[in-house]
């Protein structure tokens, strides 16, 4: 399986403080990579590198096998590397259908973006006319991911979808993930909480202070790792 | 795009026409057009200068002017500078892909000739 998207020694920092020491990754076309690690790892700022939103100190990033270091983030996006934000990232006072009508300007129609987005998650279609910020967290990450997903993506990335959600609706988020994969899409996934993430995916890496401390089959081994590097007792 | 194209295969051809625009050129063409600039705000400089210090009989304007002009000749070397520097190198680069060229074009044709004396015993062509 040939990788969609891959990092090679990256190194990135925030202005003069290196946070990612030289990270190896590669995620291919179907694949779920989980990106794990405590607070302050990296993570956020690996994705953001991958969306070409933050700069690449050192190293390289390859979409699709081609070298797009320093390549322009909107140009990526057009091509089909999508990014949904940690916080969800929709416009709360929009309703949902308005927050899915600026989806088209990657050139599909509105109707077109709404059909892709309804038939996934119909919940969105009963709640098209509320404001998105009216709707339980749950359902404004489902209306996230329809947003990203109304751009037809290759490469997703997704920062937290956990974040403030219920066990429950985690679940079901993440099998909706998992069926994105199973379409083709490579899904590059950061995740502080492992537990929600581990279920779906094929290949799970710990950052730790910005380097990859394990990474593998997320088996029971590497489960069974993840709290002393979590705790820093193995760093 | 044909129906059994996926959308990784997409995406890798949509990439591969993607124009990535290389950092260090962008700074060069900056530079460039600094120099240019400077020697153009240069010359405006002194050319200020000297219908100023032609316009008054004010030693200390004179002196103001006199200042000016000279600032104005700085700005105009060092974009002076600036400009050729990094003209001559774009100049440059263009010429040593032409010498490089011509200099694969020559060994191909040498070597293509010496094939042919070996073969036959005989030059197929002066020396």
């Amino acid at each position: 399986m040939t990788a969609l998207l891959e990092l090679r020694d990256v190194r990135a920092a925030h202005d003069r403080i290196t946070v990612l020491h030289g990270l190896d990754l590669s995620v291919a076309a179907g694949q779920v990579v989980a990106l794990l690690g405590p607070n302050g790892a990296g993570k956020t700022t690996a994705l953001r590198v991958v969306a070409g939103v933050h700069p690449v100190a050192s190293g390289q990033l390859l979409l699709g096998g081609r070298d797009v270091t320093g390549a322009d983030p909107r140009r990526l996006a057009r091509a089909g590397v999508c990014l949904i934000p940690e916080g969800r990232g929709v416009f709360p006072n929009l309703s949902v259908r308005d927050n899915l009508l600026m989806m088209t300007f990657t050139g599909r129609s509105r109707e077109e973006v709404e059909e892709t987005a309804f038939a996934r998650f119909p919940i969105l279609a009963k709640r098209a006319s509320q404001a998105a910020g009216t709707m339980s967290g749950g359902e404004q990450q489902m209306l996230a991911l329809a947003r990203g997903l109304a751009t037809d993506p290759a490469v997703l990335l997704l920062d937290e979808l956990s974040m403030g959600l219920a066990p429950l609706i985690v679940g079901q988020l993440y099998e909706h993930v998992a069926e994105i994969a199973r379409q083709g899409v490579a899904v590059l996934v950061v995740e502080q909480f492992a537990a929600a993430v581990l279920g779906i995916a094929d290949h799970a890496a710990v950052l730790v202070r910005g380097r990859v401390q394990r990474q593998g089959h997320p088996d029971g081994g590497l489960r069974a790792e993840l709290s002393a590097l979590y705790l820093g007792s193995s760093a | 795009m044909t129906s059994t194209e996926t959308r990784a295969d997409r995406f890798v051809s949509e990439l591969a026409v993607l124009k990535i625009p290389d950092p260090a050129a962008a700074r060069a063409g900056l530079w460039l057009r600094l120099g240019a600039a400077l020697m153009a705000l240069g010359l405006v400089l002194v050319v200020s200068a000297y219908f100023i210090s032609h316009n008054t009989g004010d030693q200390l304007v004179q002196n103001d002017a006199l200042t000016l002009g000279l600032t104005g000749v700085a700005a105009s070397v060092v974009g002076s500078a600036l400009f050729l520097r990094y003209s001559l190198t774009g100049f440059l680069r263009f010429w040593m892909a032409r010498q490089s060229y011509d200099l694969t074009l020559l060994a191909d044709r040498l070597l293509e000739r010496d094939i042919r004396h070996d073969l036959t015993g005989t030059d197929a062509a002066p020396r």
